[in-house]
Protein backbone atom coordinates (compact mmCIF):
# COMPACT_ATOMS: atom_id res chain seq x y z
CA UNK A 1 0.00 0.00 0.00
CA UNK A 2 0.96 3.53 -0.84
CA UNK A 3 0.61 5.81 2.22
CA UNK A 4 1.62 8.52 0.39
CA UNK A 5 -1.20 8.81 -1.49
CA UNK A 6 -3.87 7.95 0.91
CA UNK A 7 -6.56 10.43 -2.28
CA UNK A 8 -6.03 8.20 -4.69
CA UNK A 9 -6.89 5.16 -3.41
CA UNK A 10 -11.11 4.33 -4.45
CA UNK A 11 -13.45 1.75 -4.01
CA UNK A 12 -12.57 -1.57 -5.82
CA UNK A 13 -15.97 -2.99 -6.63
CA UNK A 14 -18.11 0.10 -6.93
CA UNK A 15 -21.46 -1.81 -8.32
CA UNK A 16 -21.13 -4.25 -5.78
CA UNK A 17 -21.15 -1.34 -2.99
CA UNK A 18 -23.88 0.01 -4.36
CA UNK A 19 -26.08 -2.99 -4.09
CA UNK A 20 -25.10 -3.51 -0.83
CA UNK A 21 -26.24 -0.19 0.18
CA UNK A 22 -28.97 -0.45 -2.22
CA UNK A 23 -31.25 -3.09 -0.40
CA UNK A 24 -30.60 -1.97 2.96
CA UNK A 25 -31.41 1.85 2.42
CA UNK A 26 -34.81 0.61 0.36
CA UNK A 27 -36.22 -1.38 3.41
CA UNK A 28 -35.32 1.33 5.51
CA UNK A 29 -36.86 3.90 3.15
CA UNK A 30 -39.50 2.25 2.58
CA UNK A 31 -41.04 1.22 6.05
CA UNK A 32 -40.22 4.90 7.57
CA UNK A 33 -41.92 6.26 4.41
CA UNK A 34 -44.75 4.07 4.18
CA UNK A 35 -45.66 4.90 7.31
CA UNK A 36 -46.58 7.85 6.67
CA UNK A 37 -48.31 7.94 3.44
CA UNK A 38 -49.57 4.38 2.91
CA UNK A 39 -52.24 2.95 5.18
CA UNK A 40 -52.44 -0.49 4.06
CA UNK A 41 -50.50 -2.81 6.92
CA UNK A 42 -50.05 -5.96 4.03
CA UNK A 43 -48.22 -3.75 1.82
CA UNK A 44 -46.03 -2.13 4.09
CA UNK A 45 -45.23 -5.95 5.85
CA UNK A 46 -44.58 -7.77 2.23
CA UNK A 47 -41.84 -4.93 0.45
CA UNK A 48 -40.40 -4.31 3.90
CA UNK A 49 -39.59 -7.92 4.56
CA UNK A 50 -38.88 -8.60 1.02
CA UNK A 51 -36.37 -6.08 0.69
CA UNK A 52 -35.06 -6.76 3.84
CA UNK A 53 -34.92 -10.72 2.63
CA UNK A 54 -33.19 -9.57 -0.58
CA UNK A 55 -30.58 -7.61 1.35
CA UNK A 56 -29.36 -10.92 3.48
CA UNK A 57 -29.01 -12.95 0.15
CA UNK A 58 -27.23 -10.05 -1.51
CA UNK A 59 -24.91 -9.45 1.65
CA UNK A 60 -24.54 -13.30 2.32
CA UNK A 61 -24.13 -14.74 -0.90
CA UNK A 62 -22.22 -11.72 -3.34
CA UNK A 63 -21.12 -8.52 -1.32
CA UNK A 64 -19.52 -10.44 1.70
CA UNK A 65 -17.56 -12.63 -0.56
CA UNK A 66 -16.46 -9.70 -2.89
CA UNK A 67 -15.94 -7.17 -0.87
CA UNK A 68 -14.06 -8.46 2.31
CA UNK A 69 -13.54 -12.29 1.12
CA UNK A 70 -15.34 -14.13 3.51
CA UNK A 71 -18.59 -16.24 2.93
CA UNK A 72 -20.68 -18.75 5.35
CA UNK A 73 -23.41 -21.14 5.34
CA UNK A 74 -24.85 -24.04 7.15
CA UNK A 75 -24.98 -27.40 5.82
CA UNK A 76 -25.72 -31.01 7.00
CA UNK A 77 -23.02 -33.94 6.76
CA UNK A 78 -23.39 -37.28 6.94
CA UNK A 79 -23.95 -38.42 10.13
CA UNK A 80 -27.14 -35.99 10.08
CA UNK A 81 -25.02 -33.14 12.02
CA UNK A 82 -25.34 -29.11 11.80
CA UNK A 83 -21.69 -28.01 10.22
CA UNK A 84 -20.80 -24.23 9.69
CA UNK A 85 -19.11 -23.63 7.46
CA UNK A 86 -16.98 -20.49 6.87
CA UNK A 87 -14.91 -19.70 3.90
CA UNK A 88 -12.13 -17.21 3.17
CA UNK A 89 -9.34 -16.50 0.73
CA UNK A 90 -5.95 -16.88 1.50
CA UNK A 91 -3.73 -14.25 3.45
CA UNK A 92 -2.57 -12.79 0.54
CA UNK A 93 -5.21 -12.47 -1.05
CA UNK A 94 -6.90 -11.43 2.02
CA UNK A 95 -4.40 -8.10 2.50
CA UNK A 96 -5.04 -7.21 -0.87
CA UNK A 97 -8.37 -6.61 -0.29
CA UNK A 98 -9.52 -2.68 -0.55
CA UNK A 99 -9.64 -1.24 3.00
CA UNK A 100 -12.42 1.25 1.61
CA UNK A 101 -14.72 -2.08 0.74
CA UNK A 102 -14.02 -3.43 3.79
CA UNK A 103 -15.13 -0.10 5.79
CA UNK A 104 -17.92 0.29 3.89
CA UNK A 105 -19.19 -3.38 4.46
CA UNK A 106 -18.83 -3.44 8.32
CA UNK A 107 -20.09 -0.23 9.00
CA UNK A 108 -23.13 -0.61 7.10
CA UNK A 109 -23.73 -3.62 8.68
CA UNK A 110 -23.86 -2.15 12.19
CA UNK A 111 -25.49 0.55 11.47
CA UNK A 112 -28.44 -1.01 9.45
CA UNK A 113 -28.99 -3.24 12.57
CA UNK A 114 -28.87 -0.23 15.09
CA UNK A 115 -31.65 1.44 13.01
CA UNK A 116 -33.64 -1.81 12.92
CA UNK A 117 -32.85 -1.20 16.44
CA UNK A 118 -34.53 1.94 17.16
CA UNK A 119 -37.00 1.32 15.41
CA UNK A 120 -37.97 -1.71 17.14
CA UNK A 121 -38.07 0.39 20.37
CA UNK A 122 -40.15 3.08 18.44
CA UNK A 123 -42.96 0.86 17.76
CA UNK A 124 -42.85 -0.76 21.09
CA UNK A 125 -43.25 2.86 22.60
CA UNK A 126 -46.24 2.91 20.64
CA UNK A 127 -47.90 -0.46 21.43
CA UNK A 128 -47.79 -1.87 17.86
CA UNK A 129 -47.72 -5.49 17.86
CA UNK A 130 -47.75 -5.88 13.97
CA UNK A 131 -44.94 -3.18 13.03
CA UNK A 132 -42.91 -5.03 16.01
CA UNK A 133 -43.17 -8.18 13.85
CA UNK A 134 -42.04 -6.45 10.58
CA UNK A 135 -39.03 -4.91 12.39
CA UNK A 136 -38.42 -8.07 14.05
CA UNK A 137 -38.15 -10.06 10.68
CA UNK A 138 -35.62 -7.42 9.45
CA UNK A 139 -33.51 -7.20 12.52
CA UNK A 140 -33.22 -10.87 12.92
CA UNK A 141 -32.15 -10.73 9.16
CA UNK A 142 -29.57 -8.46 10.05
CA UNK A 143 -28.14 -9.60 13.20
CA UNK A 144 -27.80 -13.02 11.50
CA UNK A 145 -25.32 -11.67 8.69
CA UNK A 146 -23.46 -10.03 11.44
CA UNK A 147 -22.71 -13.56 13.31
CA UNK A 148 -22.11 -15.07 10.19
CA UNK A 149 -19.48 -12.90 9.06
CA UNK A 150 -17.98 -12.40 12.34
CA UNK A 151 -17.39 -15.97 12.80
CA UNK A 152 -15.82 -16.34 9.82
CA UNK A 153 -13.45 -13.68 10.10
CA UNK A 154 -12.36 -15.36 13.43
CA UNK A 155 -12.09 -18.41 11.77
CA UNK A 156 -10.15 -16.14 8.93
CA UNK A 157 -7.51 -15.02 11.26
CA UNK A 158 -7.16 -18.28 13.56
CA UNK A 159 -6.45 -20.12 9.75
CA UNK A 160 -3.72 -17.47 9.13
CA UNK A 161 -2.09 -17.75 12.96
CA UNK A 162 -1.51 -21.62 12.30
CA UNK A 163 -0.25 -20.69 8.63
CA UNK A 164 2.27 -18.58 10.24
CA UNK A 165 2.64 -21.13 13.11
CA UNK A 166 3.28 -24.25 10.77
CA UNK A 167 6.12 -21.51 8.36
CA UNK A 168 7.54 -21.03 11.87
CA UNK A 169 7.70 -24.95 12.77
CA UNK A 170 8.92 -25.81 9.57
CA UNK A 171 11.71 -23.18 9.32
CA UNK A 172 12.93 -23.86 12.62
CA UNK A 173 13.22 -27.52 11.99
CA UNK A 174 14.58 -27.19 8.45
CA UNK A 175 17.57 -25.02 9.82
CA UNK A 176 18.33 -26.89 12.22
CA UNK A 177 18.81 -29.83 9.96
CA UNK A 178 20.61 -28.05 7.91
CA UNK A 179 23.20 -26.78 10.55
CA UNK A 180 23.29 -30.39 11.51
CA UNK A 181 24.29 -31.91 8.01
CA UNK A 182 27.04 -28.88 7.80
CA UNK A 183 28.80 -29.92 10.94
CA UNK B 1 17.87 -10.49 6.33
CA UNK B 2 16.68 -11.58 3.28
CA UNK B 3 13.38 -12.79 3.82
CA UNK B 4 12.25 -8.82 5.06
CA UNK B 5 13.97 -7.78 1.68
CA UNK B 6 12.09 -9.48 -0.58
CA UNK B 7 8.33 -8.58 1.22
CA UNK B 8 8.36 -5.02 2.10
CA UNK B 9 5.65 -4.41 5.10
CA UNK B 10 4.27 -1.09 6.23
CA UNK B 11 3.12 -2.28 9.56
CA UNK B 12 0.15 -0.61 11.01
CA UNK B 13 -2.81 -1.32 13.99
CA UNK B 14 -5.91 0.71 11.75
CA UNK B 15 -7.26 -2.52 10.11
CA UNK B 16 -7.18 -6.16 10.10
CA UNK B 17 -5.20 -6.82 7.16
CA UNK B 18 -2.39 -4.50 8.99
CA UNK B 19 -2.40 -7.17 11.57
CA UNK B 20 -1.91 -9.75 9.36
CA UNK B 21 0.81 -7.83 7.49
CA UNK B 22 2.06 -7.82 11.48
CA UNK B 23 1.43 -11.35 11.85
CA UNK B 24 3.77 -11.65 8.34
CA UNK B 25 6.37 -9.46 9.67
CA UNK B 26 6.40 -11.40 13.15
CA UNK B 27 7.18 -14.33 11.52
CA UNK B 28 9.81 -12.82 9.33
CA UNK B 29 11.52 -11.21 12.22
CA UNK B 30 11.77 -14.61 14.31
CA UNK B 31 13.21 -16.68 12.06
CA UNK B 32 16.27 -18.18 12.99
CA UNK B 33 19.29 -16.49 10.53
CA UNK B 34 21.02 -19.08 8.69
CA UNK B 35 23.93 -19.48 6.01
CA UNK B 36 21.57 -20.77 3.73
CA UNK B 37 18.14 -19.97 3.86
CA UNK B 38 15.28 -22.30 3.08
CA UNK B 39 12.63 -20.71 0.36
CA UNK B 40 9.58 -19.82 2.03
CA UNK B 41 6.82 -22.44 1.12
CA UNK B 42 3.64 -20.45 -0.18
CA UNK B 43 -0.26 -21.65 -0.45
CA UNK B 44 -0.73 -22.83 -3.86
CA UNK B 45 -4.75 -22.78 -3.32
CA UNK B 46 -6.16 -19.18 -2.57
CA UNK B 47 -9.29 -20.75 -0.89
CA UNK B 48 -9.37 -22.12 2.25
CA UNK B 49 -12.27 -23.47 3.53
CA UNK B 50 -13.10 -24.49 7.90
CA UNK B 51 -15.71 -26.68 9.45
CA UNK B 52 -16.55 -25.67 12.51
CA UNK B 53 -19.01 -28.27 14.52
CA UNK B 54 -21.07 -25.51 16.09
CA UNK B 55 -22.14 -26.80 19.83
CA UNK B 56 -26.06 -24.96 19.95
CA UNK B 57 -28.79 -25.89 21.96
CA UNK B 58 -31.12 -26.84 19.37
CA UNK B 59 -28.93 -30.18 18.58
CA UNK B 60 -29.23 -32.59 20.69
CA UNK B 61 -28.55 -36.15 20.44
CA UNK B 62 -27.60 -39.50 22.54
CA UNK B 63 -24.84 -40.10 20.80
CA UNK B 64 -21.44 -38.36 21.42
CA UNK B 65 -20.33 -36.30 18.39
CA UNK B 66 -17.31 -37.85 17.30
CA UNK B 67 -14.46 -35.85 17.41
CA UNK B 68 -13.62 -33.71 14.84
CA UNK B 69 -10.57 -34.94 12.40
CA UNK B 70 -8.06 -32.20 10.93
CA UNK B 71 -7.78 -32.33 7.65
CA UNK B 72 -4.22 -30.85 6.45
CA UNK B 73 -1.56 -32.29 8.11
CA UNK B 74 1.96 -31.44 7.38
CA UNK B 75 4.55 -32.87 9.73
CA UNK B 76 7.35 -30.08 11.02
CA UNK B 77 9.94 -32.74 10.79
CA UNK B 78 10.15 -32.95 7.37
CA UNK B 79 13.51 -31.05 6.52
CA UNK B 80 11.44 -29.36 3.30
CA UNK B 81 8.05 -29.52 3.92
CA UNK B 82 5.29 -29.28 0.81
CA UNK B 83 3.68 -26.04 0.80
CA UNK B 84 0.96 -26.43 3.53
CA UNK B 85 -3.00 -26.87 1.60
CA UNK B 86 -6.18 -26.16 3.38
CA UNK B 87 -8.79 -28.81 4.29
CA UNK B 88 -11.15 -29.19 1.73
CA UNK B 89 -14.56 -30.43 2.11
CA UNK B 90 -14.57 -33.72 0.40
CA UNK B 91 -18.41 -33.93 0.87
CA UNK B 92 -20.72 -34.17 -2.45
CA UNK B 93 -23.42 -31.77 -0.65
CA UNK B 94 -23.73 -27.87 -0.28
CA UNK B 95 -21.43 -25.67 -1.77
CA UNK B 96 -18.09 -26.36 -3.18
CA UNK B 97 -14.87 -24.88 -1.80
CA UNK B 98 -14.15 -22.42 -4.82
CA UNK B 99 -17.66 -20.69 -3.97
CA UNK B 100 -15.42 -17.53 -3.10
CA UNK B 101 -14.78 -16.55 -7.18
CA UNK B 102 -17.93 -18.21 -8.82
CA UNK B 103 -19.65 -15.59 -10.77
CA UNK B 104 -23.03 -13.96 -9.46
CA UNK B 105 -25.26 -15.94 -12.02
CA UNK B 106 -24.01 -19.35 -10.54
CA UNK B 107 -25.04 -18.19 -7.28
CA UNK B 108 -28.44 -17.31 -8.19
CA UNK B 109 -28.68 -20.66 -10.15
CA UNK B 110 -27.65 -22.14 -7.70
CA UNK B 111 -29.54 -20.99 -5.26
CA UNK B 112 -33.03 -21.37 -7.68
CA UNK B 113 -32.21 -25.25 -8.58
CA UNK B 114 -32.06 -25.94 -4.65
CA UNK B 115 -35.30 -24.56 -3.86
CA UNK B 116 -37.33 -26.56 -6.85
CA UNK B 117 -35.19 -29.68 -5.67
CA UNK B 118 -36.35 -29.18 -2.19
CA UNK B 119 -40.02 -28.59 -2.84
CA UNK B 120 -40.32 -31.75 -5.31
CA UNK B 121 -38.66 -34.10 -2.52
CA UNK B 122 -40.97 -32.58 0.24
CA UNK B 123 -44.41 -32.66 -1.14
CA UNK B 124 -44.17 -35.06 -4.04
CA UNK B 125 -42.48 -38.95 -4.08
CA UNK B 126 -38.95 -39.57 -3.33
CA UNK B 127 -36.45 -42.08 -2.72
CA UNK B 128 -35.52 -40.67 0.53
CA UNK B 129 -38.80 -41.17 2.21
CA UNK B 130 -37.50 -43.36 4.29
CA UNK B 131 -34.43 -41.75 5.84
CA UNK B 132 -35.81 -37.94 5.68
CA UNK B 133 -33.08 -36.45 6.65
CA UNK B 134 -31.06 -37.25 3.76
CA UNK B 135 -34.07 -35.66 1.69
CA UNK B 136 -33.44 -32.22 3.06
CA UNK B 137 -29.81 -32.25 3.87
CA UNK B 138 -29.46 -29.61 1.83
CA UNK B 139 -31.72 -27.29 3.62
CA UNK B 140 -32.87 -23.45 3.13
CA UNK B 141 -35.29 -21.05 4.02
CA UNK B 142 -35.99 -19.16 1.31
CA UNK B 143 -39.14 -21.66 0.01
CA UNK B 144 -40.92 -21.63 3.47
CA UNK B 145 -40.45 -17.71 3.65
CA UNK B 146 -42.11 -17.14 -0.07
CA UNK B 147 -44.96 -19.60 0.97
CA UNK B 148 -45.73 -18.45 4.53
CA UNK B 149 -45.91 -14.56 2.38
CA UNK B 150 -47.86 -16.36 -0.05
CA UNK B 151 -50.40 -17.98 2.11
CA UNK B 152 -50.91 -14.50 4.41
CA UNK B 153 -51.73 -12.57 1.28
CA UNK B 154 -54.34 -15.02 0.04
CA UNK B 155 -56.03 -15.18 3.31
CA UNK B 156 -55.83 -11.06 3.58
CA UNK B 157 -57.04 -10.76 0.22
CA UNK B 158 -60.40 -13.06 0.93
CA UNK B 159 -60.83 -10.78 3.58
CA UNK B 160 -63.51 -8.58 3.22
CA UNK B 161 -62.52 -6.47 6.80
CA UNK B 162 -59.78 -6.61 8.81
CA UNK B 163 -57.01 -7.46 5.96
CA UNK B 164 -54.19 -6.48 8.32
CA UNK B 165 -54.87 -8.26 11.41
CA UNK B 166 -55.86 -11.35 9.08
CA UNK B 167 -52.38 -10.79 7.57
CA UNK B 168 -50.27 -10.37 10.81
CA UNK B 169 -52.60 -13.37 12.69
CA UNK B 170 -51.18 -15.72 9.28
CA UNK B 171 -47.58 -14.62 9.43
CA UNK B 172 -47.19 -14.52 13.14
CA UNK B 173 -49.12 -18.18 13.23
CA UNK B 174 -46.86 -19.95 10.69
CA UNK B 175 -43.45 -18.42 11.78
CA UNK B 176 -44.00 -19.26 15.54
CA UNK B 177 -45.86 -22.42 15.21
CA UNK B 178 -43.00 -23.48 12.87
CA UNK B 179 -40.61 -22.77 15.82
CA UNK B 180 -42.85 -24.06 18.56
CA UNK B 181 -43.13 -27.42 16.59
CA UNK B 182 -39.46 -27.71 16.60
CA UNK B 183 -38.86 -26.91 20.05
CA UNK B 184 -41.91 -29.48 20.59
CA UNK B 185 -39.40 -32.07 18.92
CA UNK B 186 -36.37 -31.40 20.79
CA UNK B 187 -38.11 -31.55 23.93
CA UNK B 188 -39.21 -34.65 23.49
CA UNK B 189 -35.90 -35.92 23.25
CA UNK B 190 -35.60 -35.71 19.37
CA UNK B 191 -33.05 -35.88 16.76
CA UNK B 192 -33.74 -32.31 14.70
CA UNK B 193 -31.70 -30.19 13.35
CA UNK B 194 -33.74 -26.93 14.02
CA UNK B 195 -33.25 -24.96 10.82
CA UNK B 196 -33.72 -28.46 8.62
CA UNK B 197 -37.40 -28.74 10.25
CA UNK B 198 -38.23 -24.78 10.17
CA UNK B 199 -37.37 -25.65 6.35
CA UNK B 200 -39.17 -28.73 6.00
CA UNK B 201 -42.38 -27.61 8.10
CA UNK B 202 -42.26 -24.29 5.59
CA UNK B 203 -42.12 -26.85 2.69
CA UNK B 204 -45.30 -28.34 3.57
CA UNK B 205 -47.12 -25.46 3.53
CA UNK B 206 -46.89 -25.77 -0.15
CA UNK B 207 -50.35 -27.73 -0.42
CA UNK B 208 -52.37 -25.83 2.17
CA UNK B 209 -50.81 -22.76 -0.22
CA UNK B 210 -52.35 -24.14 -3.84
CA UNK B 211 -55.76 -25.22 -1.34
CA UNK B 212 -55.83 -21.68 -0.60
CA UNK B 213 -55.75 -19.88 -3.86
CA UNK B 214 -58.62 -22.56 -4.71
CA UNK B 215 -60.35 -21.46 -2.17
CA UNK B 216 -60.02 -17.71 -2.72
CA UNK B 217 -61.28 -17.97 -6.16
CA UNK B 218 -64.67 -20.13 -5.88
CA UNK B 219 -67.31 -19.24 -3.18
CA UNK B 220 -68.64 -21.96 -2.41
CA UNK B 221 -68.63 -23.40 0.81
CA UNK B 222 -68.43 -27.50 0.45
CA UNK B 223 -65.71 -27.33 -2.39
CA UNK B 224 -64.02 -25.13 0.14
CA UNK B 225 -64.21 -28.14 2.56
CA UNK B 226 -63.27 -30.97 0.31
CA UNK B 227 -60.18 -29.01 -0.85
CA UNK B 228 -59.12 -27.99 2.27
CA UNK B 229 -59.11 -31.36 3.23
CA UNK B 230 -57.30 -33.10 0.31
CA UNK B 231 -54.66 -30.41 1.15
CA UNK B 232 -54.70 -30.83 4.86
CA UNK B 233 -54.33 -34.81 4.42
CA UNK B 234 -51.57 -34.08 1.38
CA UNK B 235 -49.42 -31.49 4.25
CA UNK B 236 -50.02 -33.60 6.67
CA UNK B 237 -48.74 -36.60 4.68
CA UNK B 238 -45.27 -34.60 3.36
CA UNK B 239 -44.22 -33.86 7.31
CA UNK B 240 -44.93 -37.48 8.51
CA UNK B 241 -42.07 -39.40 8.21
CA UNK B 242 -39.39 -36.44 8.75
CA UNK B 243 -41.27 -35.78 12.47
CA UNK B 244 -41.92 -39.43 13.30
CA UNK B 245 -38.19 -40.26 12.48
CA UNK B 246 -36.92 -37.61 14.52
CA UNK B 247 -38.28 -39.08 17.65
CA UNK B 248 -39.08 -42.59 19.58
CA UNK B 249 -41.58 -44.53 18.49
CA UNK B 250 -43.27 -44.21 22.18
CA UNK B 251 -43.47 -40.05 21.68
CA UNK B 252 -44.23 -40.31 17.95
CA UNK B 253 -47.92 -39.34 18.92
CA UNK B 254 -46.69 -36.11 20.97
CA UNK B 255 -44.84 -35.00 17.94
CA UNK B 256 -47.15 -35.91 15.26
CA UNK B 257 -50.06 -34.44 17.00
CA UNK B 258 -49.25 -30.49 17.04
CA UNK B 259 -47.82 -30.56 13.77
CA UNK B 260 -50.90 -31.84 12.45
CA UNK B 261 -53.56 -29.06 14.80
CA UNK B 262 -51.23 -26.67 13.50
CA UNK B 263 -52.04 -27.24 9.81
CA UNK B 264 -55.81 -28.28 10.94
CA UNK B 265 -56.02 -24.72 12.50
CA UNK B 266 -54.78 -23.23 9.10
CA UNK B 267 -57.24 -25.35 7.25
CA UNK B 268 -59.86 -23.57 9.38
CA UNK B 269 -58.63 -20.25 8.89
CA UNK B 270 -58.89 -20.83 5.13
CA UNK B 271 -62.21 -21.89 5.14
CA UNK B 272 -63.45 -19.28 7.58
CA UNK B 273 -62.15 -15.98 6.17
CA UNK B 274 -64.66 -15.00 3.33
Amino acid sequence: MDLGHPVGENYANPNTCFFHVLFKAAALAFYILSALFIDNFVIIFVMTVLLAALDFWVVKNLSGRILVGLRWWNEINDLGESVWKFESLDQQSLARMNKKDSWLFWWTLYLTAVAWTMLAIFSLIRLQADYLLVVGVCLTLCIANIVGFTECQKNAKKRIQQFVSRTIASRVSSTLQSAFSVV
Amino acid sequence: MSHSDTIPLHPSSQSDIDEIENLINASVHQSVPSARPPSPPRASIPVSVSVSTAPSPFISSNLPPPPPLPKSSVSAVTPSPPPPRPGIATSGFGPAPNTLTEPVWDTVKRDLSRIVSNLKLVVFPNPYREDPGKALRDWDLWGPFFFIVFLGLTLSWSASVKKSEVFAVAFALLAAGAVILTLNVLLLGGHIIFFQSLSLLGYCLFPLDVGALICMLKDNVIVKVVVVCVTLAWSSWAAYPFMSSAVSPRRKALALYPVFLMYVSVGFLIIAID
